[in-house]
């Protein structure tokens, strides 16, 4: 990290905070060291490692917990990770999926945010669009796989557009209850200082919103990865979600898990990666609190 | 604050990450081979030959005469893996049901008449004459009924023999659930099929075209079945995968750009229907020996219950005999509709998909080393396709997943020696001329080394002075070359096939003769039928010949590729051409 912590303002008018609590006692709110975020969000995931190494512990398959034609150990997964990354282009599956939900949260946010702003800002609009967009939320998806199918062929643009509709449905209500959430006191002021509507829309609820629906997208990004498996149930070939099919059928079930871990290593990444971003971007909200 | 600090200014920072960031990619790229392999997908070369190797090993030339059934003498026992272990299935021993998950197709009908039904009940044959309550339930998902049978939540797995293959190395890591094939329910009868669009009237058009199907399926090993009897190099077609056969058939009806698919009935019929310029290049009602749908049971739980797993066989089979009446059939019909949540007559239109095999069908199936579309053949002829694709690494042996204890049990008792085996075609004779006025499904190309001027396909090496040298083959691949031929023919049981043969033209105006150089070929070709219908007891008539000398070059452009010229060729032909 870079020498100006953002926080450092905040860290100068708190010496009047409350000391830390031990490590066994809650305190509503309170502020706690980076060091212990890490350790605090560090032991569930060993807890996990550690459950996952005792029921597949044991080098015969019939003295496990859990079977290995269930789930590999640690260890087995871990060693046929040379061959996912060099049998089985890794990397380049890696690559190829990534871009792929990068493609379909960029049509939907295309999409799905010059709407999401004016639902959010005109109830008559609001009224029209509501309807689909709670039916959406409902819908299993993965019934509309044949249906993408027949509209856009097999190929890329049919795996775009799908991820697309997991995104912007997912998103939508989010970037209207963003605008909606703004203030009325905002709007007010700014009608009493002679604003008109475009100036309302630009200059008050979008900047005021813009924190939440920046909110709104970092977490709806990851929701792409859930819907990767479905994206690329057709023409499977390259791919992440191929990868997990293809091993679901002739195995090695180790690639399946392996994957997984791939998957969550991404998600923390890109998830650093906005959070770092939004830090940067909304530097003046970092102070708010 | 900021300003006090000496170092770069907030650009000259942009820039330097800018910097770093590109070197980075660039490396990244530049290195790209190295760091992020490409894999080994789709550039695979297939040794087409590789098949002589494999398939050598099948058994010693065939010593004995015509009519004897070669049976097995091992003991499943010997083969098979020792189940280790603690049991590890949910299991009541008050309650007795068996879990048998099956898919929705029509080859469970008897089990469903055995079991009067899908839930466990008292009226089941299983339980009036075995004891034990049967729960068929609905998994349709492959992966699915995997995981549950993996998991202990089911006892048995349905699939086709090729599913079985793809599953079994991974279920045998864990000697208790390692499959065990005792019985087989039907062969897919017009089941599955490949639709083509276009001016592809062979599976030799297929090169260069787009095909599309569900991987890992039986669709995947149909096709590439084909086109590796064809001597297709899979990379020779864009191969495009869904993940179910109902996908397929969609992606080939919308997207023109896609020559074929393979896919189920009643898609299959029901394309060449409604999209015109498409038309069914071939199905199982041809090619009824080629995917065989069975059951295997967990070894852990086959172990413990011998009695149950003979039961099912039992049941199966006695259902098969109850359905014989018209009534009957119909409730059975009725509970099949129930039980998928289908209207009764979506049922009835499948009941041609699949042919039940009885109990003489299936001991042709395990117990006949001889048969040409047996377990073994039928599994070897699998893993062969599957590991040629690159698709599994090493195959499980066919012997370490079928168990034949049953059915030779059920044999030596004598329960089932009314069901008689009467799924076997037969054929009138036919020429060459009148089979050959339609386009052959697929033909397959076959090299045997025969000796100058003999048509003796096992004719002996000669020494210098031309004496026979004993126990030596002229061309020692021969066995292996029938051995294809034979499975091609065996899995097209209802087609006809012609077998013609070629020769060089190397003699051609040096005065030799024209009608010896024809009568040459044309031995050969009936030396290569009647050792077929020797080793493999085909029906003579199934098989039409023709010797055609030097008239045809393997490759029109390339006429004097001599070696390419010495050939056989293996032409299957559909049932209306006859």
């Amino acid at each position: 990290m870079t020498g100006d912590q953002p926080a450092t303002p905040t860290a100068e008018a708190a010496p009047k905070a409350l000391p830390a609590t031990p490590l066994w006692s809650l305190r509503i709110r309170e502020r706690i060291p980076p060091w212990l975020v890490w350790l605090l969000g560090a032991v569930p995931v060993a807890v996990l490692l550690g459950l996952w190494f005792a029921v597949t512990a044991g080098p015969e398959a019939e003295k496990r917990v859990i079977s290995p034609t269930i789930l590999p150990s640690p260890t087995e997964v871990v060693r046929s990770f040379p061959q996912l990354w060099f049998d089985r282009a890794l990397m380049r599956n890696l690559f190829v999926s990534f871009g792929r939900v990068v493609e379909g949260f960029a049509v939907a946010v295309a999409l799905v945010f010059p709407l999401g702003l004016f639902m959010g800002s005109f109830t008559k609009i609001r009224a029209m669009f509501t309807p689909l967009s709670v039916f959406g939320a409902y819908l299993p998806i993965p019934t509309l796989v044949p249906l993408t199918l027949s509209l856009f062929g097999t190929g890329e643009v049919q795996k775009v557009v799908f991820l697309a509709l997991a995104f912007g449905i997912y998103l939508l209500p989010l970037i209207v209850a963003a605008v909606d959430g703004v203030d009325d006191i905002y709007l007010k002021t700014a009608y009493t200082l002679g604003a008109t509507r475009a100036q309302a829309v630009r200059k008050v609820l979008l900047p005021v919103a813009w924190p939440q629906i920046y909110e709104a997208l970092r977490l709806g990004f990851g929701v792409g990865w859930s819907y990767i498996l479905l994206a690329e149930m057709v023409d499977i070939g390259r791919g992440l979600g191929g990868i997990i099919i293809i091993s679901q059928r002739r195995g090695p079930r180790e690639h399946i898990y392996l994957v997984l871990v791939v998957i969550v290593a991404l998600a923390f990444l890109t998830d650093k990666a906005w959070q770092l971003a939004g830090r940067r971007v909304f530097r003046w909200r970092e102070k708010r609190r | 604050m900021a300003e006090q600090k000496v170092g770069p200014t907030i650009l000259g920072r942009v820039v330097l990450v800018l910097f770093i960031l590109a070197a980075i990619a660039g490396a990244g790229y530049f290195f790209r081979d190295t760091l992020f392999p490409a894999g080994e997908d789709g550039k695979r070369q297939v040794d087409l030959d590789a098949f002589k190797e494999q398939s050598g090993k099948v058994e010693a030339p065939d010593t004995k005469g015509i009519t004897t059934v070669n049976e097995y003498t091992y003991l499943p026992a010997e083969k098979l893996a020792p189940v280790k272990g603690v049991s590890n299935y949910k299991w009541s021993a008050t309650d007795k049901v068996v879990q048998f998950p099956i898919n929705v197709w029509i080859g469970w009908l008897p089990i469903v008449a055995a079991n009067h039904g899908f839930a466990p009940n008292t009226e089941s044959i299983f339980y009036k004459d075995y004891g034990f309550k049967v729960n068929l339930k609905l998994i349709d998902d492959p992966v699915v009924a995997r995981d549950a049978f993996a998991a202990g939540e089911s006892h048995i797995l349905w699939g086709t023999l090729d599913m079985i293959a793809l599953f079994a190395p991974g279920l045998m890591e864990d000697s208790r659930t390692a499959p065990r094939v005792f019985q087989q329910i039907d062969w897919s009868n017009g089941g599955d099929g490949i639709v083509v669009r276009g001016a592809i009237h062979s599976v030799r058009d297929l090169k260069g075209k787009t095909v599309v199907y569900a991987q890992n399926s039986p669709s995947q090993y149909f096709i590439n079945n084909l086109l590796l009897a064809a001597g297709i190099q899979p990379a020779e077609v864009t191969h495009k995968y869904t993940a179910t056969a109902f996908e397929a058939a969609a992606a080939f009806v919308a997207d023109k750009r896609i020559d074929a698919c393979v896919s189920w009935a009643p898609d299959i019929y029901n394309i060449p229907d409604k999209v015109a310029g498409t038309r069914i290049l071939t199905t199982t009602s041809e090619a009824n020996k080629l995917i065989a749908d069975v059951w295997a049971a967990r070894a852990d739980f086959a172990k413990d219950h011998p009695e149950i797993i003979k039961g099912l066989a039992a049941g199966i089979f006695k259902g098969m005999d109850q359905l014989a009446e018209p009534g009957f059939k119909a409730r059975a019909f009725q509970w099949m509709a129930d039980g998928y949540g289908m209207p009764v007559d979506e049922v009835q239109a499948m009941a041609n998909d699949a042919h039940s095999t009885n109990f003489a069908e299936n001991k042709e199936f395990f117990l006949n080393a001889n048969n040409a579309t047996n377990f073994e053949r039928t599994w070897k002829n699998i893993t062969f396709v599957y590991r040629e694709l690159g698709l599994i690494g090493t195959p499980a042996r066919f012997d370490e997943v079928m168990d034949f204890t049953i059915i030779k049990l059920l044999d030596q008792e004598g329960t089932f020696k009314h069901q008689v085996d009467t799924y076997r075609t037969s054929f009138a004779p036919t020429s060459y001329k009148k089979l050959s006025a339609e386009a052959p499904i697929v033909t397959q190309t076959i090299r045997i080394n025969f000796y100058p001027n003999s048509s003796n396909l096992y004719e002996p090496q000669h020494d210098e002075l031309g004496g026979v040298v004993p126990n030596t083959l002229y061309d020692p691949t021969v066995e292996a070359t029938l051995e294809k031929v034979a499975r091609l023919a065996g899995q097209y049981e209802r087609a006809s096939i012609a077998v013609i043969g070629h020769t060089d033209s190397s003699m051609k105006g040096r005065g030799v003769p024209l009608e010896e150089v024809k009568k040459l070929s044309l031995d050969r070709a009936n030396a290569v039928k009647q050792a077929l219908v020797k080793k493999y007891k085909f029906d003579p008539n199934k098989f039409t010949i023709e010797g055609k000398a030097w008239d045809e070059p393997a490759d029109p452009d390339d006429p004097m590729n001599q070696a390419m010229n010495r050939r056989v060729e293996i032409a299957v032909y559909p049932p209306e051409a006859m």
